[in-house]
């Protein structure tokens, strides 16, 4: 009985009679406030899931659903910020944080970021923003999503056949550790160059601005394969360096841009730290190379989508962009 | 009940208007919105707004030659816009052209008792900008749109801005209540820019301007809209600061909430 007039049929007849439209001051459109709450928590499932931040998920979402690419970008910076709070805390207590790379990454990451919005503004102005971001899409989610496939793939046949991955040698060195301005890193049992750090820093924070993403994916392995921090340190410093890299994009983009709609974020957030606790509760039953292969298709899946979009005939040449006066 | 309010109100004036005198030719038309002011809100999708109306000393006559017309024309705030036209670029669709319309209406919406090429001249038209074949585009000096392509560009940029539900043109919308009476509707989309909007009548005999009447009409954001948005627009610093703030709260409340049982 109770399943016949269950919460289907009850919220079927609550969306016809008044379908629940919230008018977002700063995109100036109204959106269904539903299905932005259920974007929110399916990206905040997979991130939980994949433990990630979930930003290049969530931006490419907000844009194919018909928010300004600008909004979009600018508000994912705000959510990210929310999604990775909340794991921060939880690294911060088990001390799994480098502090003071960390820092030298945020520094970075602030530098890359300011250069990001000057850019984001100029390519705005000139008509190439929407191009520039389907492309970045395609090639750092198609190199990414295929270099995770790989490996992935690989790990798994390597646990099929049985044999264990060549271990890596202690002391091992790349052209990295050779550079000049050596610091060390006591936390990460670390004595490398500033000069990799903070580029590193800066070119995640650049990309974080113009693309609306954290960059954790990208951050993770470039941690751990060209600069050698260790494993357990890894996922909380890098955390740790997005939530600050991408509060600075924020407030960037709320000066520079002025396209951070705090109605949508908070409704993003609310949906995010929602879904990313169930996902993270099922992550913990599924195997790591199973995961980085489900996640590795989806990177080239939204990659992919970009590169369609560049490719085939549009349905429509003309674009309006509204410069001066009302609404600019 | 408001209409009929109205239309008392309007009997009222245009029965003082004419006790005032006919020589003014100005006061055979009579014009009133059914509100002044459009806010917007959380819930806002939309409205629309009535003109109510009497064109007093005509002689209606349906689609008669040599009867009177009548068009309302709503115009918003202006804006440059710029429409950009997309072309192969070593395999990928980017932007290519682009030409800049300046001082062009955000909104305009045509409401008519006939067909807009009929009311009058072309050239009367375009000097009243009535009609979506008639709005003044005015372009910037400096473009990269070949002379044969200026009218693509143009007409892209109408149809564009139509399907947004920005412009539109509804001829034989003006509905008439009485002989001399009439009323007709406006859509407002969600996505309309906030300003000074004009609502323009005009009545036409046998292609001559009889006279013209303009009210304006304001659309504002109010309550929490108007806050967040003035927030934003003037104090970047503190809005981006907020934004950050409410982001980390969220996500510690989140991980406080969750904690791990």
């Amino acid at each position: 009985m109770a399943r016949i007039i269950g919460p289907e049929a009850i919220s079927c007849s609550l969306f016809r009679r008044n379908p629940v439209q919230l008018y977002l001051p700063i995109a100036e459109i109204p959106v269904n406030i539903f299905v932005i709450f259920g974007m929110g928590g399916a990206v905040g499932f997979l991130s939980g899931l994949f433990g990630i931040g979930g930003g290049f998920l969530l931006t490419p979402l907000l844009i194919f659903s018909g928010i300004p690419p600008a909004v979009s970008v600018a508000t994912v910076t705000t959510q990210v910020v929310a999604s990775s709070a909340s794991a921060v805390v939880s690294y911060w207590r088990r001390k799994a944080i480098d502090l003071k790379l960390a820092t030298v990454l945020l520094a970075g990451g602030v530098l890359g970021s300011l250069i990001g919005v000057i850019l984001f503004q100029v390519l705005e102005s000139v008509g190439q923003l929407d191009v520039v971001i389907s492309l970045s899409y395609v090639t750092f989610l198609g190199a990414i999503g295929g270099l995770m496939l790989f490996e992935s793939v690989r790990a798994i046949r390597r646990r099929k056949l049985g044999t264990a991955p060549k271990a890596r040698k202690p002391g091992q060195h790349n052209w990295i550790h050779g550079l000049p301005l050596k610091m060390r890193f006591r936390r990460s049992k670390l004595y490398v160059s500033v000069i990799p750090v903070v580029g590193l820093g800066a070119i995640i924070g650049f990309l974080g601005t113009i693309l609306g993403i954290g960059g954790g994916f990208m951050m993770v392995p470039a941690l751990i394969y060209l600069l050698r921090v260790p494993t357990g340190i890894v996922i909380g410093t890098s955390l740790f360096q997005i939530l600050f890299t991408m509060a600075a994009a924020t407030i960037f983009h709320a000066m520079g841009t002025k396209t951070v709609d705090i109605v949508l974020a908070i409704t993003l957030m609310v949906g995010g730290v929602i879904g990313a606790q169930f996902g993270a509760r099922m992550g913990q039953n599924l195997r790591g190379d199973q995961l980085r292969l489900l996640l590795a298709l989806l990177v080239l899946g939204v990659g992919m989508r970009f590169a369609v979009d560049l490719l085939l005939v549009p349905d429509d040449l003309y674009s309006i962009a509204i410069r001066k006066g009302a609404g600019a | 009940m408001t209409r009929l309010v109205l239309i008392l109100c309007l009997l009222l004036t245009s029965a003082a208007a004419g006790a005032a005198g006919a020589q003014e030719r100005n006061r055979t038309l009579v014009t009133a919105l059914s509100s002044d002011m459009v806010s917007i809100q959380s819930n806002f999708t939309g409205t629309d707004i009535a003109i109510f109306g009497q064109a007093s000393d005509i002689q209606r006559q349906p689609n008669a030659p040599g009867g009177y017309d009548l068009v309302i024309v709503v115009e918003g705030p202006p804006q440059d816009i710029t429409t950009r036209r997309k072309g192969r670029f070593l395999g990928v669709w980017v932007n290519r052209e682009a030409e800049r319309f300046q001082d062009v209406p955000s909104f305009y919406a045509v409401a008519s008792t006939g067909p807009i090429g009929d009311l009058a001249d072309r050239s009367l038209l375009d000097e009243l900008g009535i009609g979506l074949n008639h709005i003044n585009l005015a372009v910037s000096g400096s473009s990269n749109v070949a002379l044969a392509d200026r009218d693509d560009f143009r007409k892209a940029f109408v149809r564009l801005r139509q399907e947004m539900g920005l412009y539109s043109e509804k001829t034989s919308s003006i509905e008439f209540l009485t002989e001399t009476m009439f009323r007709t509707t406006i859509p407002l989309p969600a996505n309309i820019p906030v300003g000074t909007y004009k609502v323009k009548s005009s009545l036409f005999h046998q292609g001559e301007l009889l006279s013209q009447t303009q009210q304006s009409l304001a659309v504002a954001k109010i309550g929490f809209e108007q806050i967040t948005f003035e927030l934003a627009q003037d104090f970047p610093l503190f809005y981006g600061l907020l934004a950050v703030s409410l982001a980390i709260f969220t996500g510690w409340l989140a991980g406080v909430i969750f904690k791990k049982d």
